[in-house]
């Protein structure tokens, strides 16, 4: 099933789009689209140049992928480093050692993960010994026994490069780019990153030592590269084993691409983020839904799945509320309305509350104090109202002040879609003044 | 203790040797150990002469001190033409050290060794190499012969008498030969006694087949017996977590050897990598001058001094103190200054500032110890007198992270040289100038003292001076490129790193463009300036550019919510108000709350805004980290 394959397609290849049709194009297959080439083509050869002179002429150096989520980062690292490892020479000299800021969160950890993947003298089996310092003292003492021409240069790829800015001294910075200013062992330091100022967290002696090359992948390519991109992500592949499957699967995509209501929702999605991840969420949501018995995505489907994926996480919550909880909220809306936006707290809820029962006739919703207290409650853990920052503790429940953490086009949204409304809740709601 | 004493001179000594129930007895011409740095391999020397110190308190003795192998630098050792016993000692005669000890620190005597080279071992062609090399090394009065061995008198199993058949590599001469006091400062005698004792290290080496040949020289040639292997405390405990002691640092070797440079453009970026080491360092010969005198001064008078460098980053500051240490390192292997220790540490390649005293005790003695007794070994060894010293000379890198609360670290480092018998000069590296002013404590800086040197950003011209120094005659760079970089340069920082990386970047765009006919093949204006916009342009406005509608909107949306509220911050709340309003404007599906979150979440992930955490949902506040001015122009270029 074609499921299957893009589910593959979609898993294996985290960030796939204009790099890595840039690569595609790279190695002349001609089936993958054009999608900001140029721009992507250059880092491409840049990078590979670079850890070429790294990995076969023993040079050190130091660079920086930044762009923003989404854009290919790891992806043009990942593709890089596959070309390269292709030449005999390099793959069997380069040593790799990845970290992660996510996982490395300080230099401790980061440095005994170092010494396990570069598989010194001081790891058994899986572990490192010693202690921190002895651990710097020791990877620092091996690179520095190395030298240009008969060591093995190292690959140091660090993802999330800011976290480890914000390491204590960076120290492991300093090092890093401290090897790779001085006559020892080669290193390659690339770092990812998605913060464009990266370099102002870098303290002056670490900054110095970076030799301030920094590749930007900005997706710089318009929509009609991205519904290229959406086709020939969803196209199967010329030697899919089942091909008459594979000719009616395209022919499928393409009526479906050409489709209007499909564009205009692919557009939204466009405008709304370039980053091919959610594409890929989307996408994903559509193929879920094809079986045997309906072997296409119809524009149904894509349309459906647009709804899912645009659709409102605070007004859905909304719906799963008990009547009273919703008049809690409106409660509030109409003092955010009266008090532009300062805090509240639960007895001025409650009076609000009450002011509308007063009006009406009938006593169907009139709660004692502890019920309306624990729907205030079940709002706060809904994280739907939050306490104001720095209220203390101490105070009383009643009287701690609350922020809705709602906006009004939410509420009202949810009050069109609520099941059996009352409609006088609904007139409150709309009124101007509670 | 103190046995005999008479007025002045003293003919014997009784002294009490640990581990040994009778005192020991001391007499000149004997061999004895005296208390050093290190614990496990204490001085050796022979008494010449014991005598009283006026009242008979004091009591000294004068000796002539001997070198072990380890304590002869590695420079003089190759002199020696072959490769030393582990136990062998040297004659010494520098004029540094004090020959006068106190009798306290003798630790006990011990016996040295004349022994002779087993002939297999050091094989005969070595043995005449000894003699032929000899005479022409320049040993300079500092060890004038080579060899005796030292022998505990403790250890009293002869074990080492096995025989020359197994596969020790010296054979004993089993005699103690306490007549072969060489002190050669006199060659007629020395060239008599010689003859006789070569008979005797003939006829005493057994197992020796005749085949060998006492060298004919000053220098003579004994080897010695070997110490009995008897050391139970070398055994490591198991199952500590500790770097095991045998592993060695390392990083595996290639398998492929690096390719050469092939063409003009990679020899120049090969040359004009920061790691490479330039000949000689351009445009600091003042700064080179200054701190080599200091240092120089220091080490011929046997005191010690600080001196604190600064200078901002890459302005050649750890490059000349390292240079100046090669040139005296150099003096020292031609006798011109006496011998040194030199030492680096530095404050960023430590986990904690207290790891500076274990770094220095490693570096000094090769001991491994925790930070507070290395600090006492150290406070030790610089407070105490001790005979022999030499002068270290102590470099810290990046002083201002050796900064503690209560600031010891620093204290004791600027302490240390101010001690008499210290001899330890320090040079510290920092980047401000008034660093002593501003975190120091009044009693550490006025130690630190008032030797300060600054190094200035480098001009355009020294920029130029400097690429054109490391080229060397590399024609690669057209004349009017290179000065673009260093003005270039020279305005930003003034940073030889920076420099040096934009030449290399330049070459490599050159490279890249070559297929144009007309280009002469040199790195031009136009590569360095693609080189310099790549490395200092800001990405902010393209990435505006790049970035979706939606978030080019929300950007909007956030200056026109500024203007309206007359500040910079504003809550995502009211920016999304904005953000509706301008949606309707431009004609697009207003987006829901939800998405226009993720939408200034990513905006945020860039550091195009800047947010409060995103617990706070809608509430939380909105900053731009770009100038208005800066969001606008890229949204207009559209």
């Amino acid at each position: 099933m074609p499921q299957l394959h893009f589910r593959f397609r979609f898993r294996c290849s985290r960030g796939t789009g204009c790099v890595g049709s840039c690569v595609r194009i790279h190695e002349k297959a001609a089936s993958w689209c054009i999608v900001g080439v140029v721009v992507t083509l250059c880092a491409c050869r840049h990078l590979l140049e670079l850890l070429r002179r790294s990995a076969i002429q023993g040079e050190s150096n130091s660079v920086l992928i930044v762009g923003p989520r989404g854009a290919g980062k790891t992806m043009l690292l990942q593709c890089v480093l596959r070309d390269l490892l292709q030449e005999k020479e390099a793959q069997k000299n380069l040593l790799q050692v990845h970290l992660n800021g996510l996982l490395q969160t300080d230099d401790r950890i980061a440095l005994k993960e170092i010494t396990r993947q570069l598989n010194l003298e001081n790891v058994v089996g899986d572990k490192v010994f010693g202690s921190f310092a002895e651990n710097l003292a020791f990877l620092l003492e091996a690179l520095k026994k190395g030298d240009r021409s008969s060591s093995r240069p190292v690959l140091f790829v660090l993802d999330e490069f800011d976290l480890f800015a914000h390491h204590k001294n960076q120290t492991l910075l300093y090092n890093l780019f401290d090897v790779s200013q001085s006559a020892q062992t080669p290193v390659a330091v690339v770092g990812v990153t998605c913060r464009l100022d990266v370099l102002e967290l870098l303290e002056k002696r670490v900054k110095s030592r970076f030799s301030h090359r920094q590749i930007h992948l900005l997706s710089s390519f318009g929509f009609s590269e991205y519904l290229q991109t959406v086709r020939t992500q969803l196209s199967l592949p010329d030697d899919f084993t089942d091909r008459g499957f594979a000719q009616d699967w395209n022919s499928s995509i393409q009526t479906l691409c050409e489709d209007k209501s499909v564009e205009e929702a692919l557009q939204r999605h466009f405008n709304s983020s370039k980053d091919f991840r959610s594409l890929h969420m989307l996408l994903m949501l559509c193929l879920s839904r094809v079986s045997v018995s309906k072997p296409s995505i119809k524009p149904a489907d894509l349309l459906d799945a647009s709804r899912l994926c645009l659709c409102d996480a605070k007004a859905n919550m909304l719906h799963g509320l008990s009547i009273l909880e919703l008049c809690l909220i409106i409660a509030m809306k109409h003092l955010n309305d009266v008090y532009e936006g300062e805090p509240f707290n639960l007895q001025m809820v409650h009076n609000e509350f009450k002011k509308f029962l007063q009006r009406k006739s009938n006593s169907m919703y009139n709660f004692e104090q502890p019920v309306v207290m624990k729907a205030f409650e079940h709002l706060q853990q809904l994280e739907l109202i939050r306490p104001v920052d720095g209220s203390s503790a101490k105070t009383q429940r009643e009287f701690q002040l609350m922020r809705l953490m709602l906006d009004h086009s939410q509420i009202m949204e949810a009050l069109q879609k609520y099941p059996q409304c009352p409609t006088d809740v609904k007139q409150w709601a709309m009124s101007a003044f509670g | 203790m103190i046995d005999s004493v008479c007025s002045l001179c003293v003919s014997s000594l009784v002294i009490s040797v640990e581990g040994l129930p009778r005192p020991t007895i001391i007499i000149p011409e004997q061999h004895i150990l005296i208390e050093g740095d290190d614990e496990d391999n204490p001085y050796v020397a022979k008494v010449i002469r014991l005598f009283g110190d006026g009242d008979g308190e004091q009591m000294k003795a004068v000796v002539q001190w001997f070198v072990r192998v380890s304590e002869v630098p590695l420079s003089k050792l190759k002199l020696l033409g072959r490769e030393p016993h582990p136990q062998e000692i040297f004659h010494y005669q520098g004029r540094i050290c004090d020959d006068e000890v106190n009798v306290e620190s003798i630790l006990r005597p011990v016996q040295v060794t004349v022994a002779c080279v087993h002939p297999k071992v050091l094989g005969h062609k070595m043995c005449t190499n000894i003699t032929t090399d000899v005479k022409s090394i320049k040993f300079k009065n500092y060890f004038s012969f080579a060899v005796c061995l030292i022998r505990n008198l403790l250890d009293n199993q002869q074990d080492l008498n096995s025989d020359g058949e197994d596969e020790d590599e010296f054979v004993p001469s089993q005699k103690e030969l306490n007549g072969c006091s060489e002190e050669d400062e006199d060659d007629g005698e020395e060239e008599a006694g010689l003859d006789s004792e070569e008979e005797i290290l003939v006829k005493k080496g057994r197992g020796t087949t005749a085949v060998f040949r006492t060298p004919r020289s000053k220098q003579k040639t004994h080897s010695l017996t070997r110490t009995p292997r008897k050391n139970p405390n070398k055994k490591i405990m198991p199952g500590t977590p500790r770097t095991p002691h045998q592993a060695t640092p390392s990083i595996p070797c290639r398998s492929l050897p690096t390719r050469q440079p092939a063409n003009i453009l990679e020899e120049a970026r090969a040359r004009l990598h920061v790691s490479s080491v330039p000949e000689s360092l351009p445009c600091r010969e003042q700064e080179f001058q200054d701190i080599y005198s200091f240092v120089e001064s220091k080490i011929i008078d046997g005191t010690g001094g600080c001196m604190y460098i600064s200078g901002v980053p890459g302005t050649g500051k750890t490059a000349t103190v390292h240079e100046v240490m090669r040139c005296l390192q150099h003096a020292a292997d031609v006798d011109e200054i006496p011998t040194f220790h030199f030492i680096e540490i530095n404050g960023m390649k430590m986990t904690d500032p207290h790891q500076a005293y274990v770094q220095i005790l490693q570096n000094l003695t090769g001991q491994k110890a925790t930070p507070d007794h290395a600090a006492a070994l150290l406070d030790k060894r610089f407070n105490n007198p001790a005979p022999r010293k030499q002068t270290t000379v102590l470099l810290v890198d990046e002083l201002d992270l050796l900064w503690t609360r209560k600031q010891n670290v620093m204290y004791n480092l600027f302490d240390w040289p101010t001690q008499r018998h210290a001899r330890l000069v320090v040079l510290t590296i920092a980047n401000t100038m008034d660093l002593p002013e501003r975190i120091m404590i009044n009693r550490v800086a006025s130690r630190l003292g008032l030797t300060r040197m600054s190094f200035q950003p480098y001009s355009f011209k020294q920029l130029q001076q400097i690429i054109m120094s490391r080229l060397n005659k590399v024609k690669a760079f057209e004349e009017d490129a290179l000065q673009l970089v260093s003005r270039k340069v020279a305005a930003l920082s003034g940073d030889a790193r920076r420099c040096l990386d934009i030449c290399r970047r330049a070459t490599e765009i050159c490279e890249h463009s070559t297929t144009n006919p007309s280009a002469t093949g040199l790195v031009g204006m136009s590569h360095v300036m693609e080189a310099l916009n790549e490395m200092f342009s800001s990405a902010y406005i393209t990435a505006i550019k790049c970035a979706s509608m939606q978030e080019q909107l929300f950007l909007r949306a956030v200056i026109a919510e500024f203007r309206r509220l007359g500040l910079e911050e504003a809550t995502f709340q009211q920016v999304f108000v904005q953000h509706q309003a301008l949606c309707r404007l431009e004609g697009l599906q207003p987006i829901s709350v939800s998405e226009g979150l993720a939408v200034c979440q990513r905006l945020g992930a860039c550091r195009l805004l800047l947010l409060e955490p995103s617990r706070l949902g809608v509430l939380q506040r909105v900053r731009l980290n770009v100038s208005q001015d800066d969001v606008l122009y890229a949204l207009k270029a559209d």
